[in-house]
């Protein structure tokens, strides 16, 4: 495969491949049975589906009832069942909301819902898609913000049990790709990622690609872009391939989670994050590896177990020594967020994720990657990321 | 105003102040009586248009001990002058008043005037405007008045003991009957509250300038108003939308009005001016004085009406119905440390009448801000109504296009067949006006506006059904509260397959306007509570204004927090019967008498019979 520049020799690989022969062995060794989640759905059935949420609506009015939409409580963790292999994933009897049509406080709410079906139906029907952002623009002043029609998409995918590319609403994507990867986009252009002067954004339509082609040795998920674009600036991508490298700049959207998600279904690249010894950072690193709680509906499509924390570990902070100068302390709301974490349930499962977050509330201090620019200024690329990929030093 | 009319209020004004003076009638006391008035008609001899009035005011009970001939004499007369009133007489009964029993009358008092026969009639209306104004603020005493003219006798008895009032002090206490204040042009298809929920303003001091002072007064003239919607914002309707006119009611102390002395221009100088006490652009009103002066009619007319002018209404606002009606009480009343004596209470009166305008441009400022405090109370909650209002018909007509684009663009035959069958439309087209009909009259007829009164509007069934009787339209049942409560949120919590079992709540509590409470010996109180140093007690005035009603009902059942009103029980009930609904009368004794608020508001009294938490839609 004419990919970048030859990397490190075999051996330095060779506990990632151990490693990624263990997560092969326990996939096959397989895993709690998944709840019942959404799967992609046929534009008929789209289209079926919001005619029956019509005709409910319409069978009240006759009833001369006030009719009412049932959503699912997605804000409540009593809806959210952990399993090992899946991550967050939805209860089967979960509680629902009822928005009310005769309710001053939901009636606005129930107009929008039935607007944003009947956008929904018009796209499927005419087979076009539109961006959340679009809808939003399509009648802004209804709406008011952009948090509200988010939040309504994402109520109507829940409710229909649809992904939310089935109702013809594409994701726009933030995120990055680096690396040895390539593939054909649904339009059929060839898109290569290999390290060079550009990066590749990651696709909106990451269900339609195909062809995907790769060799890389592991896959490094970036908190942060700016951390990104240092190691591209380190020739990281070269010196450690093959390998690919993807940022979701910050929290990830949908259609980064996905691109994460079929790379490991694909290949199954062994995926390593590399997050800021923060509670937030830690807080993305548990997005990719076991979802959120207000998507966990789509759990399946979007969640990648096998991911292991690489770095910055806070353990790494006080083992290299890095001066106190460099650290920052630990807000209030840095505490509530760590306390937030280490009582979700997934914590219950990773000792040593609990070990290290427990380290830095004791420490209260916290440190970004860009901490370690103090011992070199490509310490990151050139010592710590090949020590800890050589050693196995991933949790 | 002339005539038998000037005599006959002025002598009912002065037998009220008596009655109250020398009868030691107490602070949150209902005056209770019958006063009798009955004019006869005799030819007049030297003058055949005109017609002999002999008017009989006889008040009924043993309520006149201590009256004093030569003194009302004396001071009724120094208002009769503006009267043609003559040979004013009066008898008296030499019996004791235990002799009584039967209801004779202890004296009479008589006078005659000459007077043409349409003279006369505009007099007898007068009279009765007089009288009902009277009685809208003690309703414990009723009016006998009848004419006989040429051998034809007509009775009126003018009485309100069964209509809901709300307490104040002093002995007053308003009815909130809305159709005292305005006749009912909704008809009786539309579910609307027919009580007016007044909002109390903060008392202010007047100052009244040495040159009107023709009296030493020793002690306080103040201004306290109340405003009110009629009809009350219940229920949304386009009907009910806008503010079409506003009326002013005078009242100086003891509720008595003050009626201007010429009923021709029945407005004092100062209110001409529309904008002095009130701004009422702030609102997007724009008010011209506008006076009723057809007095046959059987409602309140007020002592100064505006309008919203003709700039603001075009052709097609003239064909919609009516809007509702601002109505602004000023009580002004007078206090002293010591118990205010007849002649001083006759003396502000009079000088109310002659100098109204005077004294309340003195006190501009003050009467102004506590005008303005009050009415913006008022219409600001009308505002936020209207606003809602707006919004939710957008909302629904957003929910029904919504449904129509789905409905007509499917293709699939089944699906709108469905459709159009369960609205029983013909075609789409039908099919998107039944479906904004019925969903406009389901969600309309829910959308009630939780207001005070919280009643159970019956649905079309039912009140096809069920006579309107009395009973029918008083308060809700606690599951009617919760079910109010369930559609306030909009959202109920249920677990699938089954609900989730259902805790009952504790209705929460609303926000109160920090009660006002003036201190004793001010003109208006505001309930049991403050006065008692609860947690109105002590506050400066110019404070918010006081809530006014009880959180529980005499029957001891608790209710909604929100109600504003109180109530006298119907006359029979015993105390603490839980048959009847209607709120406790609130005077010195009624508990939690500080506790809620006047306004109305969103939240409907939660007895938490709802299933689950209720969660925000």
């Amino acid at each position: 495969m004419a990919f970048a520049p030859m990397g490190p020799e075999a051996s330095f690989f060779e506990v990632l491949e151990r490693h990624r022969a263990s997560l092969l062995a326990a996939q096959r060794g397989g895993g709690d049975p998944p709840a019942a989640g959404i799967r992609p759905a046929s534009s008929a059935e789209v289209l079926a589906a919001i005619e029956s949420v019509v005709e409910d609506v319409v069978r009240s009015l006759a009833r001369r009832e006030a009719p009412a939409l049932a959503l699912h409580d997605r804000a409540s963790w009593q809806n959210v069942r952990f399993a090992e292999s899946a991550g967050l994933q939805m209860a089967p009897h979960c509680t629902t909301r009822k928005v009310r049509s005769d309710s001053q406080r939901s009636a606005h709410k129930f107009a929008l819902i039935l607007k944003i079906l009947s956008m929904i139906y018009k796209l499927v029907q005419s087979n076009t898609y539109a961006t959340k952002r679009d809808i939003y623009y399509m009648d802004s002043q209804l709406f008011g913000s952009q948090t509200v029609v988010d939040s309504i998409i994402d109520d109507i995918s829940c409710m229909l049990k649809v992904p939310r590319r089935s109702l013809h609403i594409s994701s726009t994507s933030k995120g990055l790709i680096a690396g040895n990867l390539s593939y054909v986009e649904e339009d059929g252009t060839r898109v290569s990622c290999t390290c060079g002067a550009t990066v590749v954004a990651v696709p909106s339509n990451i269900q339609g690609i195909r062809n995907l082609i790769t060799d890389a040795k592991f896959l490094l998920i970036v908190e942060k872009d700016a951390t990104f674009q240092r190691l591209l600036d380190d020739n990281f991508c070269s010196r450690m391939s093959p390998c690919i490298m993807v940022t979701g700049k910050g929290t990830p959207d949908l259609s980064t989670r996905l691109l994460v998600k079929k790379l490991w279904d694909t290949f199954h690249i062994p995926a390593f994050t590399l997050v800021d010894a923060d509670p937030h950072g830690i807080e993305i690193m548990c997005i990719y590896k076991y979802g959120s709680m207000s998507m966990c509906f789509e759990a399946h499509h979007l969640t990648v177990p096998a991911v292991r924390w690489l770095g910055l570990l806070p353990s790494d902070v006080s083992r290299l020594h890095v001066p106190k100068d460099s650290l920052i302390p630990l807000t209030k709301r840095d505490l509530m967020k760590l306390d937030s974490i280490l009582k979700r349930p997934y914590i219950a499962c990773q000792p040593l994720w609990r070990a290290e977050m427990e380290a830095m509330a004791s420490s209260k201090v916290k440190a970004g990657i860009q901490a370690l620019t103090v011992l070199s200024a490509d310490y990151l690329s050139r010592v710590y990321l090949p020590n800890k990929l050589k050693s196995g030093g991933w949790i | 105003m002339e005539g038998a009319a000037v005599a006959v209020c002025e002598i009912l004004k002065y037998l009220i102040i008596h009655w109250t003076c020398e009868a030691g009638v107490s602070k949150g006391t209902l005056l209770e009586g019958q006063l009798m008035i009955s004019i006869e008609t005799l030819n007049s001899k030297p003058q055949a248009n005109t017609l002999r009035c002999v008017t009989t005011i006889a008040p009924a009970g043993c309520l006149y001990s201590g009256f004093i001939l030569k003194k009302f004499i004396k001071e009724i007369q120094s208002v009769l002058p503006r009267s043609s009133a003559k040979k004013l007489t009066w008898t008296s009964e030499e019996n004791s008043c235990s002799q009584h029993a039967s209801g004779l009358t202890p004296f009479q008092i008589i006078f005659e005037v000459d007077e043409e026969p349409r003279t006369l009639i505009r007099d007898c209306l007068i009279i009765k405007h007089f009288i009902r104004k009277v009685i809208v603020v003690h309703p414990k005493i009723r009016f006998n008045f009848s004419v006989e003219v040429n051998g034809v006798l007509s009775r009126d008895v003018f009485g309100v003991e069964k209509e809901p009032t709300l307490n104040l002090s002093n002995g007053i206490a308003l009815v909130v009957n809305c159709r005292r204040y305005m006749r009912s042009n909704f008809g009786t298809t539309e579910a609307h509250c027919d009580r007016i929920h007044p909002v109390l303003g903060h008392p202010v001091t007047l100052v009244i300038p040495d040159d009107v002072a023709g009296m030493d007064l020793l002690g306080e003239l103040t201004l306290t108003p109340a405003a009110a919607l009629c009809p009350s914002q219940k229920v949304f309707s386009n009907q009910l939308s806008r503010i079409s006119s506003a009326s002013i009611f005078l009242y100086g102390p003891l509720g008595l009005p003050l009626m201007s002395s010429s009923w021709k221009e029945p407005t004092t100088a100062i209110f001409k001016d529309t904008s002095y006490f009130i701004d009422w652009k702030k609102y997007h009103l724009c008010m011209v004085p506008h006076l009723d002066l057809d007095l046959d009619k059987d409602v309140m007319l007020p002592d100064v009406g505006y309008q919203v002018g003709s700039s603001q209404q075009d052709q097609s606002q003239n064909m919609d119905p009516p809007g509702r009606t601002l109505l602004l009480f000023l009580f002004m009343d007078f206090h002293s440390g010591f118990p205010v004596q007849q002649t001083e209470l006759w003396g502000v009166h009079t000088l109310l009448t002659t100098h109204l305008s005077t004294v309340l441009r003195e006190s501009h400022s003050a009467v102004r801000d506590s005008i303005q405090f009050t009415v913006d109370q008022v219409l600001g909650q009308h505002h936020q109504a209207v606003k809602t209002q707006q919004k939710l018909k957008a909302s629904l007509s957003v929910a029904v296009n919504s449904i129509l684009t789905i409905v007509t663009g499917s293709t699939d035959g089944s699906f709108r067949k469905t459709c159009l069958q369960a609205l029983q439309a013909a075609d789409t087209q039908e099919f998107g006006t039944k479906l904004h009909k019925v969903f406009h009259e389901i969600t309309q007829h829910r959308f009630l506006h939780q207001g005070p009164c919280d009643r159970k509007q019956p649905s079309p069934q039912e009140k096809d059904s069920a006579p309107r009787t009395q009973a029918a339209r008083e308060h809700t049942c606690p599951e009617r509260s919760a079910e109010n409560k369930r559609l306030k949120t909009g959202v109920d919590e249920t677990r699938a397959p089954s609900p989730a079992a259902a805790a009952a709540r504790r209705p929460e509590p609303r926000a109160a306007p920090a009660p006002g409470a003036p201190s004793p010996g001010r003109g208006l109180e505001v309930g049991a509570g403050a006065a008692r140093g609860g947690r109105g007690a002590g506050r400066p005035r110019g404070s918010s204004p006081g809530p006014l009603c009880s959180r529980r009902r005499r029957c001891g059942c608790g209710r909604s927090p929100i109600c504003p009103s109180g109530c006298v029980p119907e006359r029979g009930a015993s105390p603490g019967a839980a048959r009847d609904r209607r709120r406790p009368s609130l005077n010195k004794t009624a508990p939690h008498a500080a506790a809620a608020s006047l306004n109305p508001g969103p939240n409907g009294p939660g007895r938490g019979r709802g299933r689950g938490r209720a969660r925000e839609g």
